[in-house]
């Protein structure tokens, strides 16, 4: 087997966790090497350099690994779920596809069984995080609007992003109806800001950035990183962590690019690899020790999964909207229903988030499936009605832990080096269809008083497993979770979760500025622990 | 012989391209406002195998085959009505076919600018939108609505 030096801290996956812990880091001096199971990602190679970029969204940069099943991906078993894990796998992970609306978790999302008597509270509070996030929104460039009265003060670094023609037709709607709505804060620059030039308004944001503009941690985090010193070693897969005879974490065993199994020692182990891809590893790092996996004493690691199931309601309008211009998936949002209000049937709540229209491709395959728009006589004059004329409101819905909902190994799928892939089994729990159906019959609404003549909607898209939460839930109590206040192991006292899998309840946003924001506080009080970080 | 070539894995032969054109011809026909082309139009060496959007490649012989050589002399209700035809005999051929045709044809430059957009990919050129009126947030701000506090 193939070993390299040792190293002080070893971080697997450089999504976005995994990048702000190793820029946070990166002022100890402390040798840090990340292992990341994908490729850097050129935006020469994005779609939306080519004429073809609507179909090769489909494709080479589809969000579904088993769709777009590059080397670096690994399968996933979806069988036993209604949704289908979504990612990427390379420098930047996740935030390579997102689409960078990046609200904050709220205050309330901390204190859930004190607030509502259901699923548990976080060991930590908004307050906590707080500068933390105001951290992160500068490094990574957020653009947004202060004033938002569902939040606690905050200045994002950047103006907002255009409402377009969409974001003023919905707004009206909201005006209307009274309700709530703001500008959504992005993880997109509206300006030119250290180095990287501002938004184009290109539109296919979910299929990378060729500006740069949209804030992927290849190009934020990164660059600073390893000008620090950090390393980044691509075209590692780990396979598991191994342990020590007094039961810490002391490397990890991977793969790279030839196949070859190699291992690396560490002081430190930092996993980032999602909320799948954490309790995949964990799982599969067995050991006299450990025989239930890494870290798992509470039973609890891939337990508790949670999605944002998400919902939609489309509305078509006569005026043109420009609607296939600017940021896709970032325009307005509403937290008109976020908090518990038990008079909806339900308890907690959720984000209606504001999207553009789609391309001309997606537009006619739309049409086609829906019946708007037919092939033959008729296709251009139903087309001109549809292409430019629509808005969407997604509903976004906080999920609830609920054990069966889980991670395990697949006994018979593995990925090309053999090591076992993720099996998925979720059912939607009564709380969250309830949510769901309230959501679609309010966003209805909203279509309907801003002026829309035709309104189509739907829940529960299959590819929709962006947001993977819960599975190494942080809390006080070693039985009742897997690592503690600042995201440190509790039967493993060297190993630390940074990433998703951590989150205790999943709140009802969008959670990459959550995620990054724990990641640089786990960092910070790692630093102030030095000298007793094992303890 | 390049005339008679759309590629290598796929020949058509003259008579061939003329059925296939007719068949395109008949799903995305040209616009009334004579801005729109034609999927005719297109050109035709777009049309490899290459599967489209994770969707099977249109196999172009089994399709032209499902056509007798009268078929492009046809009035339009009539191509209509025979591709409707094969649209149920032939299903995932049929969809094959449409998507690589509406893969193709939206990415035309004539149609891009038809529609109202630009042609050519979306970077570097990019997009201009209105800003938006930010004055539309005043009645947000008389809601009198907070976040909900927890006594941390």
């Amino acid at each position: 087997m193939n070993t390299s030096d040792p190293v002080d801290v070893l971080i697997v996956g450089a999504g976005a966790s995994g990048a702000a812990m190793a820029w946070s880091l990166a002022d100890t001096r402390m040798r840090i090497l990340c292992l990341e199971q994908g490729d850097w990602v050129n935006s020469a190679s994005y779609p939306s350099n080519r004429k073809g970029w609507e179909v090769e969204g489909f494709g080479p940069f589809n969000i579904d690994p088993n769709i777009r099943k590059l080397d670096t991906d690994y399968p996933i078993n979806n069988t036993d779920s209604p949704i289908n894990v979504v990612n990427f796998n390379g420098v930047g992970g996740g935030t390579i596809l997102y689409a960078a609306h990046f609200p904050r978790l709220h205050p309330s999302d901390f204190r859930v069984k004190s607030l509502d008597g259901v699923a548990d509270d976080w060991p930590i509070s908004y307050d906590t995080l707080e500068p933390y996030f105001a951290q992160n929104d500068r490094i990574m460039g957020v653009a947004g609007l202060a004033g938002d009265p569902m939040y606690p003060p905050k200045q994002p670094p950047l103006p907002p992003i255009p409402l377009g023609l969409v974001g003023e037709t919905i707004a009206r709607g909201y005006n209307k109806l009274g309700w709530h709505w703001w500008p959504s804060d992005s993880a997109i620059i509206t300006q030119p800001y250290e180095g990287r030039g501002q938004c184009l308004n290109l539109s296919p944001c979910m299929s990378g950035c060729a500006q740069g503009a949209k804030s992927s941690t290849d190009i934020t985090y990164w660059p600073e990183a390893i000008r620090r010193g950090v390393e980044l070693r691509t075209r590692c897969r780990v396979r598991e962590i191994t342990v020590n005879r007094a039961g810490m974490a002391d490397g990890v065993i991977y793969y790279d690019a030839d196949g070859n199994e190699c291992f690396q020692k560490a002081e430190v182990v930092v996993m980032a690899c999602n909320g799948v891809g954490t309790p995949r590893i964990l799982l599969n790092s067995t050991s006299n020790k450990f025989p239930d996996g890494l870290a798992n004493r509470s039973g609890l690691v891939g337990k508790n999964l949670m999605f944002h199931p998400p919902g939609f309601v489309q509305g078509r309008f006569e005026e043109r909207l420009d609607s296939h211009k600017g940021p896709r998936g970032c325009c307005i949002l509403s937290k008109e229903f976020y908090e518990t209000d038990l008079s909806r049937g339900f308890v907690r709540g959720y984000n209606m988030q504001i999207t553009r229209g789609a391309g001309p491709f997606a537009t006619a395959m739309q049409g086609l499936m829906s019946g708007n728009i037919p092939w033959g006589p008729g296709h251009h004059e139903a087309f001109d009605k549809q292409f430019d004329h629509t808005a969407s409101i997604g509903i976004l819905c906080e999920d609830l832990p609920e054990a069966h909902n889980c991670v395990t190994l697949d006994p018979n799928l593995k990925d090309s080096n053999g090591i076992p892939a993720p099996k998925i089994n979720y059912t939607l729990g009564e709380n969250t269809r309830k949510m769901l159906e309230h959501g679609i019959a309010r966003a209805t609404e909203v279509m309907e008083a801003a002026g829309a003549v035709e309104i189509n909607s739907g829940g529960l898209l299959r590819p929709s497993g962006w947001h993977l939460l819960g599975t190494a839930r942080m809390g006080n109590d070693p039985q009742t979770s897997v690592v503690n206040h600042w995201g440190r192991s509790h039967d493993v006292k060297n190993l630390f979760i940074i990433d998703g899998s951590v989150f205790v309840t999943a709140g009802g946003v969008n959670p990459t500025s959550t995620i990054q924001a724990l990641a640089l506080y786990v960092a910070d009080t790692m630093k102030k622990n030095l000298a007793n970080l094992f303890d | 012989m390049a005339d008679d070539i759309i590629s290598s894995d796929a020949p058509l032969s003259a008579s061939q391209q003329e059925i296939f054109r007719a068949i395109l011809d008949t799903l995305v026909p040209a616009g009334n406002d004579g801005i729109l082309p034609s999927a005719a139009e297109l050109d035709l060496a777009g049309f490899s195998e290459a599967p489209v959007a994770g969707m099977a490649a249109p196999r172009l012989l089994d399709i032209v085959g499902c056509f007798d050589a009268g078929f492009p002399a046809l009035a339009p209700e009539e191509r209509h009505a025979l591709v409707e035809e094969f649209r149920g005999r032939e299903p995932a051929l049929f969809q094959s076919l449409l998507l690589q045709t509406y893969a193709l044809y939206y990415q035309d430059d004539r149609v891009l600018v038809g529609i109202g957009s630009k042609a050519g990919p979306p970077f570097p050129e990019g997009n201009s939108i209105v800003s938006g009126d930010l004055s539309l947030l005043d009645p947000v701000q008389t809601l009198n609505k907070g976040y909900r506090r927890t006594g941390d």
